[in-house]
């Protein structure tokens, strides 16, 4: 079995435990990154638009049922982001788009879109409009994960562990 | 025949896939209050809070001794205690001819430790390092020192979830406390608001806001928050009040949950009024 497909499997369980334990600590009012978002649109990028959206479903439905969330949101949001971060795989052009701005682009994207998904789908209240849905709970955690997202870059080695 | 089917699936493999994800994802998130979806998230939560809490062993060591955990917890207590004179304070100014009409029993607290949070605007929630074992059950209420934080929403053997007031799904029943008038606390993803109090009841800003008599989901009496704002609706008929909480939820570490859970406290008081 190719290595590029067990990897996301390896990092899926510390980062899920980093995304729960550690990341509230770096949360600034209830925005936060999304470290298991990172690491699907990575492995979409390089591994295509299938594979992408095989791992968001089982990593959405493993973090859903590990913290205490609602069943079913995280499976929506992960699938749906990777599907999007899909169009943008490309064979020859994997190192561009995992290395590059355009990963932070593609990451902001879908970081806004599982946002805004995972936040609709959760919310109870109907006073809550699309639009502050979208403008105030999709984008700000989307930028905050592709801020994270440029560590990724930053520390990406030339000829891959990661 | 079969060639050009085999051709459509491929050439749209990816959508197909999609369609079937999302269904599968729907199913499951109507199933959600299912008795053996809920056996089967607790189960999962319970397992994976074990390593949660020994990540949290690390990230807490910089903890001060437990002299200060008694001191919160002492706290805590003395917190609910202050309210609760409070409003028999007011209720004795308004009622003197009445007497004995509160419950005076003490509320018994669980200490517990935030091991994980779920940070999100719409629906937060945290998990706490005690649960069944400890005496925790699901509808009990979670308070910090300062005021409520939220309620036990699911329960396993050693850990338990708590829906914070930052929850959408969570309304409560809220009193504003000089006036006695009652309304639905709810988080709106920006602020804690209580809609639709009539512009006859003179509100002010800073007014204390807390559980209410009729919540069936809380005891009375729980100190939630102070009025930040109040603003009037366009035929200036009705309030919607801005409620900032007491507690600091979103840095809780340390929290404490009440060992009553309401329809216990509502089968007491019945009981009491056919006395």
């Amino acid at each position: 079995m190719n290595w590029n497909y067990l990897k996301p499997i390896l990092f899926f369980i510390p980062l899920s435990v980093f995304q729960l334990a550690v990341v509230p600590l770096i949360s600034v009012y209830d925005i936060s990154p999304n470290l298991i978002l990172i690491l699907i649109v990575y492995y979409t990028l390089i591994n295509g638009q299938i594979f992408g959206m095989l791992i968001g479903f089982i990593f959405g439905f493993i973090f859903d049922l590990i913290s205490g969330g609602l069943l079913g949101a995280s499976m929506l949001s992960f699938t749906i982001s990777a599907f999007l971060a899909g169009y943008f795989y490309n064979q020859n052009k994997i190192d561009i788009n995992t290395a590059s701005l355009l990963f932070i682009l593609i990451l902001f994207l879908c970081g806004t879109i599982n946002s805004f998904i995972y936040s609709g789908i959760s919310n109870s209240n109907s006073d809550i409009s699309l639009i502050r849905l979208f403008l105030y709970i999709g984008i700000l955690p989307g930028l905050y994960t592709s801020l994270l997202g440029l560590t990724v870059i930053i520390f990406k080695p030339k000829k891959g562990i990661v | 025949m079969s060639n050009f089917f085999r051709r459509f699936i491929s050439q749209f493999k990816e959508y197909f896939l999609l369609v079937i994800l999302i269904v599968i994802s729907l199913a499951l998130l109507s199933r959600n209050d299912k008795p053996e979806i809920k056996r089967i998230r607790a189960f999962a939560f319970g397992s994976f809070a074990v390593v949660n809490n020994f990540i949290n062993y690390f990230t807490g060591i910089f903890k001060t001794d437990s002299s200060y955990d008694q001191l919160k917890e002492e706290n805590a207590r003395l917190m609910l205690e202050i309210n609760r004179l409070r409003k028999q304070g007011i209720e004795n100014r308004n009622l003197r001819a009445m007497l004995s009409i509160t419950d005076t029993s003490q509320y018994n607290l669980i200490a517990a430790d935030v091991i994980s949070k779920l940070v999100n605007k719409i629906r937060g929630s945290f998990i706490l390092n005690k649960g069944f074992k400890n005496g925790v059950r699901v509808g009990m209420p979670v308070v910090s020192p300062d005021g409520l934080v939220g309620i036990i929403s699911d329960v396993t053997e050693n850990f338990s979830v708590t829906k914070t007031l930052y929850n959408s799904s969570l309304n409560i029943a809220a009193t504003v406390q000089n006036v006695n008038v009652d309304g639905v606390l709810s988080w709106n993803g920006k602020e804690l608001i209580i809609k639709n109090i009539p512009t006859t009841y003179e509100i002010n800003v800073g007014e204390r806001v807390e559980t209410s008599d009729f919540s069936t989901l809380l005891p009375p009496n729980i100190p939630v928050g102070v009025i930040d704002k109040k603003e009037s609706l366009a035929l200036g008929l009705l309030h919607t009040i801005y409620v900032k909480p007491y507690a600091d939820i979103r840095s809780a570490s340390s929290l404490f949950i009440l060992t009553i859970v309401p329809s216990k406290q509502i089968n007491h008081l019945e009981m009491n009024l056919m006395k």
